[in-house]
């Protein structure tokens, strides 16, 4: 299947009835059976799917080359493709308190995090847009830890979405995620001067507010992103964690979900207390070492490999020494 | 407490020399002196120097906009307290 403009609405007819329909089926048959339909469904697309296959492979080569072959590069694809396919019947499996999903994913390191809150300011979790980490989380908060998120959906934000589609992945994904969340979602978007201070009465509550440190900067936080050192590279990222940790006094935990080999079962990790000492960037810098650390354990579950446009407004595609200055039209990575 | 307010929001949170001195009239929000992270400071300076809580509920750019709405917002919070504490 190519990129035009009838390829692209049958993609996004194929993704609304896969996430509407077919996930949700898939999430009442034995595991076994529905991560592994799910994963033809994630291959049949990384067959199809030319551009964003190519975008992928080539930016996984392009900055974790190092330690990735041609072989591996396109493994890890392939598992892009079928990761995403999975995630959509981990977000279906979350309906009765979650319990469906509750039973196929492992948390290690709760003790860090039960230490974390013992001090009673509350803990922050470092994630990334890595993995089913959405879902992840609501199994966190299932398990009876008061979880909030500071974040953006990316379909209210993602540009040539229709009216109608945007309310369908509110009813089919966000819903569902809300619902697992101790308040609601904090959005930081550009005017909303009250995030920082909202996220402060959670942990002064004792509770838990995740983060996703690698969200490329809006343009009207561009100014205030800061030069770090990611997977090898310049990347242009927001270090408000580290001031939001230093006022409220709440200690940063790393958070990291891995997909096991059998595509059903994953691994939500966390870590203890990630040192806060030293300057901003210096103390930033740990958390996106410990980003990058996960992202080269697990290539494929970062979701942002295909999208251009996201690496580019993370900083990651300027021209510089170590990367190509390749440009390639924008992507719409909503829905896999 | 103008004085006072106005001395930490021109120490510590105006990032653009050139809206110095600051009048106790002008917008912090168009002006780009509060953010996210600089509000969440100043609640953490009102809080600890007058001794109010300040809410979720009361996390509103009006209470913020400026010097002087800081001031009223304060004063209220203040007039609050003494009424709680009085019965």
């Amino acid at each position: 299947m190519g990129d035009g403009r009838a390829a692209r609405l049958l993609r996004s007819a194929e993704g609304v009835a896969y996430w509407g329909v077919v996930a949700p089926v898939l999430a009442r048959m034995p595991a076994a059976l529905g991560y592994r339909i799910a994963c033809w469904r994630g291959d049949r697309l990384y067959r199809s799917h030319a551009s964003k296959r190519a975008n992928t492979e080539r930016h996984l080569r392009l900055f974790l080359g190092g330690g990735l072959g041609r072989v591996a590069a396109r493994q890890a694809a392939r598992d892009w493709f079928r990761f995403a396919s999975c995630e959509a019947v981990d977000v279906a499996r979350l309906r009765h308190r979650a319990r469906p999903l509750r039973r196929l994913v492992k948390i290690e390191g709760r003790e860090h995090l039960e230490a974390a809150l013992a001090d009673g300011k509350g803990a922050i979790l470092c994630c990334a847009h890595f993995g089913s980490y959405n879902s992840a989380l609501s199994v966190l908060h299932a398990s009876g830890v008061p979880v909030t998120t500071i974040g953006r959906w990316q379909h209210k934000y993602t540009a040539g979405m229709s009216a109608f589609e945007r309310r369908f992945w509110d009813w089919v994904v966000a819903r569902r995620v809300r619902r697992h969340r101790q308040r609601p979602m904090i959005e930081p978007w550009p005017g909303r001067v009250e995030v920082a201070a909202l996220a402060a009465s959670a942990l002064r509550a004792n509770e838990v507010v995740t983060i996703s440190i690698d969200a490329p900067p809006l343009d009207s936080d561009k100014a205030r992103a800061v030069d770090v050192r990611f997977l090898g590279h310049q990347a242009r990222l927001m270090p408000g964690i580290v001031t939001l940790a230093r006022l409220t006094g709440a200690p940063v935990l790393m958070c990291s979900v891995y997909r096991s080999a059998d595509y059903r079962h994953q691994v939500l990790e966390i870590s203890d207390p990630v040192p806060m000492a030293g300057d901003t960037a210096t103390a930033f810098g740990r958390c996106v070492a410990g980003v990058s650390a996960a992202i080269r354990r697990s290539p494929a579950s970062w979701v942002y490999w295909p999208s251009p446009l996201d690496l580019d407004n993370l900083g990651m595609l300027s021209p510089g020494p170590d990367i190509a200055p390749a440009r390639v039209p924008a992507l719409v990575a909503v829905g896999a | 407490m103008e004085t006072v307010i106005n001395d930490y929001v021109s120490r510590e949170l105006v990032q653009d020399q050139a809206l110095l001195p600051l009048a106790d009239d002008t917008s912090l929000l168009e002006t780009g002196v509060l953010d996210s992270l600089s509000l969440l400071r100043l609640v953490v300076f009102l809080e600890e120097r007058f001794r109010i809580g300040v809410g979720d509920a009361d996390l509103l750019p009006d209470n913020f906009a400026s010097v002087n709405a800081i001031c009223a917002y304060v004063r209220a919070r203040e007039a609050q307290k003494q009424e709680a504490t009085h019965g």
